[in-house]
């Protein structure tokens, strides 16, 4: 390749990369210049002068950082010439010389880079006798993150990942010479979402996790290879633990997903594995009230609860519901079951049917990165995937990718220039008929008569226009327009754009949940089997009933909210697995009181388990091997980390002996004694993840291939979206959306991060001013269904005309809110 | 001694306020020479007459102008009136009493190298001089030598000032850069430099105000004239900063190369205090201390260069034998730390360490090693550091002692 050059260091030729940097060059030959400042993630800067060698120059040699040096054809360096090593030594000394050697309690102690340098390139024995100066040790720059300014050497490296990664330059060097440190501006505060990794690049013990801090040695503690379930795009970590119990989670570098990131609530958000409030042992309701019981006993009650209901109304009586959250292997078990031993098809999660979503999740991340165009419509990446948020801000910033974005609220991509719109709910199949017609205009063709009548601004025009000129958009919809009333005609009306722009096959959808991808995979969906294939398909049904042994019903089930809401009716018992229907809108307590029986598996006593028959105490992710899908289609192994707590079971383990239980005579297909070799059953019930195994997912997982499942987009009309009616008093429409710092409850159980979650209302300045409200005044938010109070947030983010509630706020979920326009409902507001 | 001044001929002749003042006494003529040669013989000026920098680093301004000339624009130029180096004050004077002389050289520079718009970065401490400029860029404007079309070229160029808030370190050209974009002044990496990657990301030509001013007397008596004083490898007038134990301090403009005896006794009266002379500090507080055996050294770039020594900004310090030298070092090692910007370590720490080291000698606590410590801290920070600050930290700490001066 002409791109290898020829350099010299000390008299050796070694090939290098033209432009690559000295110190990546050097190392390929097996020469590790030492470096602090310099990190492969992060703009050169040169600025701890640590990695000084000498240059061949037109003026004879001279010193240069070799973390800033683009080395071409011909250049000569010396890495071991005295003058090189001085200035090196020279510098680790000066550092050396001023930091403070509390080694024996810093939590870098045996991962630190300055430890490391200094065995190799130290002096040996430093010869200042100067006091070494005073700094401040313990200074919180926020609730997860802690500084010891003594310890800090001035690598920038936590001021540069914020700005370069993050776009959000929270923190800066302060005074100056040997008074600098790092702060944050005056009156501000860091709350960057991917904060965190700054504590990962900290090449010393400046920075520590607070809330891990001083509760081990980094030595003592095992590694296992793991990933974050908190959201969607699955990004990888490492849990590290002791004794069994989990101490902290790092970052994991894969390339495919996350590079070398993860978001705070990846980080931080664990409490919830060793919180108090864990279920330990099996419930079950004796005397009206729920008791410990035994294992056995609880198997024994669910299957004779379950079998009961069969007996007496029929298999179609049963339903089951899992969860996006959980692994394949748990979803994959819930939905065998139900198939084969029970003989139904109810079978759902809450993202499952009701989602008018694109099955697939997005065209791939590594897309986000490589995008020329960024086209985001009803999703908010920065709250619910910052990782890949800041993937995108970087093709922003950095491949100048313009980003339009379609969105209720002004969400902060907005802040990248591209055009920005901020359709009311109701009028969005407008805006993208506009942009549709633009389309089909702008590319010359035909534009058909239902679309004639859509009014094309400049802005509509501009959007249209980039997007059809664009060579590699990242195109992706979100939750906010495909679920609840009126998604099937706005999916519609923005897949027409898409498919008129000629990006048809790139439109791709953010899934929110960790496993929202895999759960449809495995086939928890009343209408479809594992792999997509459609319930009446014959020839699948043939090759699943061979593999499950049984025959599966062919009548498609009830979904979720279906299942629930037939609790009053056909519905006698559910099976909830790692859901909280209650959680989300009270009154469906009432629906879920009037079953026969009720088995609940969580890591919680939820609001749901509450009224349970039977409760089952599930470990959590973290507690059990499991693979997960991603929003790529990656499938991923976490590997079982920690002991699970009290008597807690892996979903898949529970699931399993109730089935072998419930038929004995079915037992041999019930014969997988670990959740690998439940996955090897997944990779013959799944096309998509044919070839795969437990051991080939290794430390990167495998992603299935978009075209591995074909999905036909065509431009067409659709059905009208008649919006909720606005009459008095319900004059505000309610919107909602995810935030990163809910108070869910896996979110909420982590105390230190208990006081970031904003619960609030969020109105626009004017409606609040109309209303003669302020910040912080308690509000009502009213449906015709039921009421809210809540603190009221005023935010120029918000339109006019709406008010922002968010999901998954502690006491106050927006679902109480739902009428039949469900999350696109009207609403009173006013001061409670 | 029959040296007529050129660049300081104006000072206390014009009035700085009167634009009408200045032209009548040679004002602007030029920038009319200028546009009569064009740009790329205008920057062929400047290079044939081999003036290097007058701001301290002593680079050939030709090089730079030609680099920013040939560069695709939009592209900078910077007139550098920080002058924070202790003991100089010429630039000020300059400002303040012939301020259009150096809005000429600008809208000079400007036409020669192609660029629209040009800054002015006045240090913070010089309100009089700033007041002088402002009203100067106003009047400019009115008259047409600033905006569009000046001197009916067709060039269009803009002019504005900015002013610094008190550190030596914005100076320095890419930390300048940097507090113009509206940051903290942090010294830049180099590679790539100014006349590459300057102001904004643009090919900028910094100069100091001393060698834009004497590009214009270069345009209108031609680079002959300018070789045809002082030393053929460092020409040209040179204002030198006369101040300390002299009977007569100030302002002093000379042909380069004039020797310190000659400085001390024709232009400033002799050495006052004790009347005998024991050294002076030659470029400021990054400069070098000169003995008694050196006063015959001729004060240019070269003579200077040759003895590890450097005339830097040209200012000159003189002590006479009354004074305590240790705590003349103390004074400059306190400034260094002070002034350190704290980006790099061996400057943020190497000048905290000298200071300390250097003030317990003074307290009497001197301890066998210092001076080698003192040496070893001195060739950390020179090697080491990022940019001149910490490069020249050390040098005239050491070279007092090198003269056994305390
Ligand atoms: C710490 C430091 C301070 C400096 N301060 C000044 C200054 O006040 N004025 C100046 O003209 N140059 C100063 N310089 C030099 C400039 O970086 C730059 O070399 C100069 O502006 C170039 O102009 P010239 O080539 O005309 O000399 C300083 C350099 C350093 C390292
Ligand atoms: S806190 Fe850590 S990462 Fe930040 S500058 Fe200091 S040493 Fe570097
Ligand atoms: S971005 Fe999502 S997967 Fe990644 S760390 Fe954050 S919550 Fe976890
Ligand atoms: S040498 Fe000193 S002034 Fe220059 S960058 Fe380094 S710390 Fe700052
Ligand atoms: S690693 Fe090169 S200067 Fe810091």
């Amino acid at each position: 390749m002409s791109d290898w050059i020829t350099i010299t260091i000390d008299g050796k030729e070694i090939q290098a990369r033209r432009g690559e940097l000295l110190t990546e060059a050097a190392a390929r030959a097996g020469i590790h210049i030492p470096v602090f400042c310099s990190h492969p993630k992060l703009d050169p800067l040169g600025a701890c002068r640590m990695c000084l060698v000498e240059m061949e120059g037109r003026r004879g040699k001279m010193l240069v950082t070799a973390c800033t040096t683009p080395v071409n054809d011909g250049m000569v360096f010396y890495y071991n010439s005295e003058r090189a090593r001085d200035a090196r030594q020279g510098t680790l000394e000066v550092i050396l010389a001023n930091h403070p050697l509390d080694c024996p309690i810093c939590d870098k102690g045996g991962e630190c880079d300055l430890q490391d340098q200094a065995m190799e390139h130290g002096p040996g024995k430093s010869h200042y006798w100067e006091p070494k100066r005073h700094k401040e040790k313990n200074y919180p720059l926020s609730d997860l993150i802690v500084l010891d300014q003594e310890r800090c050497i001035l690598c920038w490296r936590c001021i540069r990942y914020l700005d370069e990664w993050e776009d959000k330059p929270q923190l800066g060097l302060f005074h100056r010479g040997s008074d600098s440190v790092i702060d944050k501006f005056p009156g501000t505060e860091l709350d960057a979402y991917t904060s965190g990794n700054i504590i990962d690049l900290c090449p010393v013990g400046a920075l520590t996790n607070r809330l891990a801090r001083f509760q081990f040695r980094p030595w003592v503690l095992e590694h296992t290879n793991s990933i974050c379930t908190h959201c969607g795009m699955g990004c990888n970590l490492r849990i590290d633990t002791r004794d069994f119990r989990v101490r902290r989670n790092v970052a994991r570098e894969n390339m495919a997903v996350n590079d070398a990131w993860i978001c705070d609530k990846g980080r931080f958000a664990n409490g919830f594995l060793f919180s108090e409030k864990r279920l330990t042992q099996p419930l079950a309701r004796i005397d009206g009230e729920l008791q410990p019981i035994s294992w056995p006993e609880a198997i024994q009650r669910v299957v004779e609860g379950l079998k009961g209901v069969v007996e007496k109304e029929g298999p179609g009586a049963v339903g089951g519901i899992g969860s996006a959250k959980l692994s394949n292997e748990a979803n994959y078990l819930l939905g065998k079951f139900m198939r084969a031993l029970v003989g139904t098809n109810n079978i759902d999660f809450r993202e499952g049917s009701a989602l008018k979503a694109e099955r697939r999740g997005v065209t791939s991340l590594q897309d986000a990165r490589d995008a020329d165009l960024i086209v985001i419509m009803g999703a908010d990446p920065s709250e619910e995937m910052p990782v890949l948020a800041n993937f995108l801000k970087r093709a922003a910033r950095r491949r100048n990718a313009p980003v339009i974005v379609i969105h209720p609220r002004r969400i902060e991509l907005t802040k990248y220039p591209g055009v920005h719109f901020h359709p009311l709910p109701g009028d969005e199949p407008a805006l993208f008929d506009a942009l549709t017609k633009a389309a089909l205009q702008a590319r010359g063709q035909a534009v058909p008569n239902w679309l004639a009548d859509a009014e094309v601004s400049d802005e509509v025009k501009e959007a249209a226009t980039l997007l059809v000129n664009a060579q590699n958009p990242f195109i992706i919809y979100g939750t906010d327009y495909a679920w609840g009333y009126g998604s099937a005609s706005i999916v519609q009306a923005l897949t027409n754009w898409i498919v008129a722009s000629g990006h048809g096959d790139r439109l791709g959808f953010l899934h929110s949940q960790a496993n929202a991808v895999g759960a449809a995979d495995v086939g928890l969906l009343p209408d479809m089997l594992p792999g997509h294939q459609r319930l009446a398909d014959e020839l699948a049904r043939m090759e699943l009933e061979k593999l499950w042994g049984s025959k599966i019903p062919t009548q498609p089930g009830l979904g979720y909210s279906g299942m629930i809401a037939s609790a009053l009716g056909r519905i006698k018992a559910l099976y909830i697995m790692g859901a909280d229907p209650v959680g989300e809108k009270s009154s469906y307590a009432e629906k879920l009181e009037a079953l026969d029986f009720l088995v609940v598996q969580d890591l919680f006593l939820t609001e749901t388990a509450k009224l349970a028959d039977v409760v089952l105490p599930a470990a959590s992710y973290v507690e059990s091997n499991g693979t997960f899908t991603n929003t790529e289609r990656r499938v991923q192994a976490a590997a079982q980390a920690a002991r699970a707590v009290g008597d807690s079971l892996p979903d898949w383990a529970i699931l399993m002996h109730i089935a072998r239980r419930y038929a004995p005579d079915q037992a041999d297909f019930w014969r997988t004694s670990s959740a690998p070799a439940v996955f090897a059953e997944i990779t013959r019930a799944v096309p998509q993840y044919a070839g795969m195994s437990w051991e080939s997912l290794g430390e990167r997982g495998q992603p299935w291939a978009w075209d591995a499942l074909e999905v036909t987009r065509e431009l067409a009309p659709y059905a009208k979206l008649e919006p909720a009616p606005l009459e008095k008093p319900f004059t505000f429409r309610l919107i909602t959306g995810n935030l990163l710092w809910d108070e869910g409850n896996t979110f909420a159980a982590t105390e230190r991060m208990a006081n970031l979650g904003h619960k609030a209302a969020w109105l626009h300045p004017d409606d609040a001013a109309g209303l003669d409200l302020r910040e912080g005044d308690l509000i009502a938010v009213r449906s015709r269904e039921a009421s809210l109070e809540l603190p009221l947030h005023i935010s120029s983010r918000i339109q006019p005309g709406t008010v922002f509630v968010p999901f998954s706020l502690k006491d106050a979920p927006v679902g109480e809110l739902f009428d039949e326009f469900g999350p696109r409902t009207t609403v009173a507001v006013y001061r409670a | 001694m029959n040296y007529e001044p050129v660049l300081t001929a104006r000072i206390g002749v014009v009035d700085p306020a009167c634009l009408h003042d200045y032209e009548a006494h040679g004002g602007f003529q030029a920038l009319a020479r200028a546009v009569e040669l064009g740009p790329d013989r205008t920057v062929a000026q400047v290079e044939a007459a081999k003036l290097l920098g007058r701001g301290g680093a002593a680079f050939p301004a030709g090089i730079k102008w030609r680099a920013v000339h040939n560069a695709e624009g939009p592209k900078f130029v910077v007139a550098n009136a920080d002058e924070s180096e202790p003991g100089t004050f010429k630039d000020r004077i300059l400002m303040e009493k012939d301020p259009y002389a150096l809005i000429e050289a600008v809208i000079l520079a400007g036409y020669a190298t192609g660029a629209g718009k040009g800054f002015i970065y006045v240090r913070g401490e010089y309100p009089r001089a700033y007041q002088r400029l402002r009203q100067a860029v106003a009047r400019c404007y009115e008259a047409g030598y600033l905006g569009k079309d000046i001197l009916g070229s067709g060039h269009e160029f803009h002019l504005e000032l900015r002013r610094g808030a008190g550190a030596y370190i914005c100076g320095e050209e890419t930390a300048l850069f940097e507090s113009i974009e509206g940051k903290r002044g942090y010294p830049r990496l180099k590679p790539p430099f100014p006349t590459e990657a300057g102001l904004f990301g643009r090919p900028t030509l910094i100069n100091n105000v001393e060698s834009l001013v004497s590009v214009l007397p270069i345009v209108l008596r031609g680079p002959d004239w300018f070789n045809s004083i002082g030393p053929a490898n460092s020409p040209g007038p040179k204002l030198y900063s006369l101040s300390g134990r002299v009977r007569k301090p100030g302002l002093v403009e000379a042909p380069m190369g004039v020797t310190l005896r000659e400085l001390i006794e024709a232009h400033g009266g002799g050495v006052s205090g004790s009347g005998e002379f024991q050294a002076a500090l030659v470029g400021g507080a990054a400069g070098t201390f000169l003995g008694p055996d050196q006063l015959d050294t001729p004060l240019d770039f070269h003579s200077l260069a040759k003895m590890g020594a450097a005339l830097g900004s040209g200012a000159v310090i003189v002590f006479d034998t009354s004074v305590d030298m240790m705590q003349v070092l103390e004074r400059i090692a306190a400034f260094f730390a002070h002034e350190s910007c704290g980006k790099c370590y061996p400057c943020q720490l190497g000048t905290m360490r000298q200071r300390d080291i250097i003030q317990r000698m003074v307290a009497g606590q001197g301890r066998p090693g210092d001076l080698q410590l003192l040496r070893d801290i001195g060739q950390t920070m020179r090697d080491a550091s990022i940019c001149g600050l910490g490069q020249t930290a050390s040098s005239a700490i050491l070279s007092a002692f090198e003269l056994q001066l305390t």
